[in-house]
């Protein structure tokens, strides 16, 4: 299982299996640039793996005002 | 995937640029667009002093590290809109930031000048965003003038100017046309505005925020649901996506080959300047913007049986 908390939403998802960054991104209807990807301290870029009981912050960059 | 530089695993994919970095590479790629701009268009001359205008966004913050990283003398401005429930949290992350890496910073109040946002959304017949723009921009060449800075900086990067520019085309709007730019020369009264990170994207600066601890003041405005900025970035990303480097192309190209064009037309029928009657910031209506709007709000709230009954609503 793989929880998402996503910003500036506070949304909560969890998803039963990804293998991939990208595959999530696109899961969440985000381009490559739309949003970073953490994990723990580090940023992720679109081919990192994901795993099993990982935590996954994803922050959309795009200012609204 | 790896960095491009050292071949450690990277932490940044940009695509527009066909690479990746990783963190301590990033840093050095940031530093090097920030310089770049500065070079190519003259922003900071030696020994200016720069006033930072700071929302407690992720880009104004980072123009201000990033600027004293490079060890220019700057000062941080933050414009306290008086909007409940959002100001004061964007203030915090401010005064907090500035703080915490020794930054000096000037606060101007709004509500103590008697024009606080939520008032003139309430009594002013026209999109606040509008209003608070020239508000803000208002005061923040003021401080600037009145301050002894030579310069006035600006968190805005490349998704925001592309997102201008494409409006400005959209309206083929000269006035605008013939002085977007990363730098607008102090003229009339106004002190020289430039915007060191227009070479970098949104996603770019929040990827420093980042890596650097930043803490920033994300919640949107609670005033600009439908701003129109935010369809346009939302249609550019979609090109930058399926061609990478569009906006950068379309930005510098307008840059070498639009603006002078336009620049052109209005130096031949651009109005000309005289400082306010009340407050001497330039205008070409005797009074300006700012202050017409200071004296319709006054009026307008105390004509306000609402505000009579209850001064604090």
């Amino acid at each position: 299982m793989i929880t998402v908390f996503v910003e500036p939403d506070n949304e909560t998802l969890t998803f039963k299996r990804h293998n991939t960054v990208l595959m999530l991104q696109r899961r969440l209807g985000l381009r490559v640039n739309d949003a970073l990807i953490i994990r723990g301290d580090r940023l992720l870029t679109p081919d990192s793996r994901l795993n099993d009981g990982d935590e996954i912050r994803v922050r959309k960059v795009m200012s609204t005002g | 995937m790896i960095c491009r530089k050292c071949k450690a695993p990277a932490e940044v994919s940009l695509p527009s640029h066909n690479t990746a970095f990783c963190r301590e590479c990033f840093q050095i790629y940031f530093t090097r667009q920030v310089e770049k701009a500065i070079r190519h268009h003259a922003l900071i001359k030696y020994g200016e002093r720069v006033l930072v205008a700071l929302s407690g966004g992720k880009d104004s913050l980072t123009l201000m590290l990033e600027l004293s990283r490079l060890e220019y003398d700057v000062t941080g401005l933050h414009v306290d809109l008086g909007i409940p429930g959002s100001s004061a949290p964007a203030r915090a992350k401010v005064e907090g930031f500035c703080e915490r890496h020794g930054l000096k910073l000037h606060v101007v109040e709004l509500a103590k000048l008697g024009l606080p946002i939520p008032d003139v959304k309430r009594y002013i017949n026209r999109p606040v965003c509008s209003a608070c723009g020239k508000i803000k921009r208002h005061w923040f060449n003021r401080v600037a003038l009145e301050g002894g800075f030579q310069v006035l900086a600006t968190g805005h990067n490349l998704d925001d100017e592309v997102a201008r520019l494409f409006a400005n085309t959209l309206r083929w709007d000269a006035g605008y046309l013939s002085d977007q730019g990363p730098c607008l020369e102090a003229e009339s009264g106004f002190a020289r505005k430039i915007k060191p990170l227009y070479r970098l994207t949104e996603f770019e600066t929040a990827c420093y925020a980042f890596i650097n601890g930043i803490e920033i003041h994300s919640a949107p405005c609670p005033y600009s649901s439908g701003a129109s900025f935010t369809g346009h970035k939302e249609l550019w990303a979609k090109l930058e996506y399926t061609s990478p480097g569009t906006k950068i192309a379309f930005y510098d190209g307008f840059l070498l080959r639009g603006r002078p064009a336009f620049a052109h037309i209005e130096q031949q029928s651009g109005a000309p300047l005289a400082p306010c009657e009340t407050c001497g910031s330039p205008t070409s209506t005797g009074l300006c913007g700012v202050c017409r709007l200071g004296i319709a709000v006054a009026e307008r709230r105390a004509a306000d049986p609402d505000r009579q009954s209850d001064p604090d609503r």
